[in-house]
């Protein structure tokens, strides 16, 4: 696909993986230190003027956390999933808000559900869960959910 | 009394009348507001985590958790995204049923989202009771077809539960028109009001620029010009076969918002009106391909699920619905076993929240306009938290 060839033309080697889920689904995968600069140009170049969400998965096997951004582009509305996969012994990586303003929100919750560390995040605390929480990321695989199971 | 005004930071809720399980911080400086910080997670209850331990029916009963009052469009993208994982053919049949439960549910949360506005706009609480009292059709049908007033559970991988009583067309019939002639009353004694427009019109304008920089989302995206609608840009079940108009609105002030959701009402009419005449006969659920059978029946999709036999390929599948409030997407990775690996919800409520905070003009917002400015964005602080 076209787009799917403009990225892999400027990025090169960067781009892990890149194919097309279904139609107007297209998945990205990129070097965690080329994300910023495939941000910039995917909003700036091919219009993905839109972020829908963030989010992130948790592979315990293979021993990496995986940050996805979802984006839409209104121009050729088409979803684009834009992945990056992080170490899970430290997952620390740019944020993209002065890129996507809109991803705030979404980068807090990956931040306290899965402990993704965004470098200049302007205000990276608490969202949904207490102020006082200390027991860990509960959407990784290995939190323990002893105290809450009757 | 001097002039003078001091800065002071509000809590509002979440322990208040109108603000729900939910609190907005507010800073203030006399009656104007400088910043709106909203403060989620009261309602959390880890629906994400959740779903990892359901199979993939028991999964249908928790996602409807998130938005009680539009149940059926959160099963149905959940539903969906198991659906293009198994790779699920639905017949014709349930799609167009999907169709009528999904306006349903649509109309029913677009009718609680006027009286709360209303409500806040303050003076209005007749309103509040007739939306609420002309709920009590919708969900008689509801309860009609699925068995349930609201939470529906009514849509499973590949099908829907059951067929379309007898009696059901001309009920529902007869229920829109009941309906058509109420919110023609509601647009006569209420939007049309002197008093409502100038508490709405022009409050919390939002640009078109703005509502895609902030990330709004449905009716309020709409209203603010951005015609971005999935009905109508992936039409999903049936929605490529009836005939209705996107609803877009220039304005993108409190007033366009509440409109778009009026205007959204009538359209949802038209398309349940469509899909109960123009249905077509058939099955109504049907298996994954590894599991075809000659004749299929709801009993044979709760018993492989109920020995762990519904499985589903390992991969990954993004569904995106149109829910009342706006887009739903669950991206569902999965691993080849009985259960998601990981379920991840994008709801509308949170999205919208976070244009909440970050208004423009927020130097023209005022303390009283609060209510009416939240309940306009029509939050459900339920799928915000998941």
């Amino acid at each position: 696909m076209d787009l799917i060839n403009r990225i892999k033309d400027k990025f090169k080697d960067s781009i892990l993986e890149a194919f097309e889920l279904k139609p107007k689904r297209v998945v990205v995968k990129v070097s965690p230190s080329k994300l910023k600069e495939l941000a910039r140009f995917l909003k700036d170049d091919l219009n993905f003027d839109y972020l829908i969400g963030a989010g992130g998965i948790d592979f315990k096997k293979e021993n990496v956390i995986q940050v996805v951004y979802y984006l839409f582009s209104t121009t050729y509305k088409t979803l684009l999933m834009l992945k990056v996969d992080l170490p899970r012994e430290n997952p620390v990586i740019d944020s993209l808000v002065d890129v996507w303003e809109a991803a705030d929100y979404h980068e807090r919750e990956t931040w306290e559900m899965l402990g993704v560390n965004f470098v200049g995040h302007p205000n990276l605390t608490r969202l949904l869960l207490p102020e006082d929480w200390k027991e860990g990321f509960p959407l990784r695989k290995d939190f323990d959910l002893s105290p809450y199971q009757r | 009394m001097s002039e003078e005004t001091e800065l002071m930071r509000i809590s509002w809720g979440p322990q208040h009348p109108m603000s729900g399980q939910f609190r907005l911080i507010l800073e203030t400086d006399g009656e104007r507001v400088t910043k709106i910080i909203p403060d989620l997670g009261f309602t959390h209850r880890g629906i994400e985590k959740i779903l990892e331990f359901r199979n993939f029916v028991q999964g249908i009963v928790p996602i409807e958790r998130l938005s009680m009052l539009d149940a059926a469009n959160f099963n149905l993208a959940y539903v969906r995204a198991v659906e293009e994982l198994a790779d699920i053919e639905v017949p014709e049949r349930a799609k167009y049923i999907r169709n009528i439960l999904c306006e349903i549910s649509r109309i029913n949360s677009h009718l609680y989202a006027f009286g709360l506005v209303a409500e806040a706009a303050g003076g209005y609480p007749a309103v509040f009771l007739w939306t609420v009292a002309d709920r009590e059709p919708l969900l008689d049908l509801a309860e009609m077809l699925t068995g349930a007033r609201w939470s529906y559970s009514f849509f499973v991988p590949g099908g829907v539960r059951a067929d379309i009583p007898k009696g059901f067309k001309e009920k529902c019939l007869e229920t829109l028109r009941y309906l058509e002639n109420r919110i023609a009353k509601y647009k006569e004694c209420w939007l049309d009001n002197k008093v409502f427009k100038a508490r709405t019109v022009g409050v919390a304008y939002l640009s078109p620029k703005d509502a895609i920089r902030l990330g709004a989302v449905g009716p309020n995206l709409r209203s603010s010009g951005v015609p971005l609608d999935l009905r109508k840009d992936e039409p999903y079940e049936a929605y490529g076969e009836v005939d209705f108009e996107m609803v877009v609105l220039k304005e993108g002030d409190c007033y366009a918002r509440l409109l778009a959701r009026y205007l959204e009402i009538v359209e949802s009419i038209k398309i349940i009106r469509q899909a109960v005449q123009n249905m077509p006969e058939g099955p109504i659920i049907s298996l994954p391909k590894p599991m075809k059978k000659k004749t299929e029946t709801l009993q044979d999709l709760l018993r492989l699920a109920a020995v762990g036999r519904f499985t589903v390929p390992k991969g990954e599948a993004l569904a995106r619905v149109e829910s009342a409030r706006g887009e739903v997407d669950v991206h569902m990775i999965t691993d080849g076993s009985a259960k998601p690996y990981r379920v991840k919800i994008i709801s509308p409520t949170f999205r919208n929240l976070y244009v909440l905070s970050r208004l423009p003009e927020i130097e023209h917002i005022r303390v009283a306009d609060i209510p009416v400015i939240l309940y306009s964005f029509d939050p459900w602080y339920l799928d915000a938290d998941r």
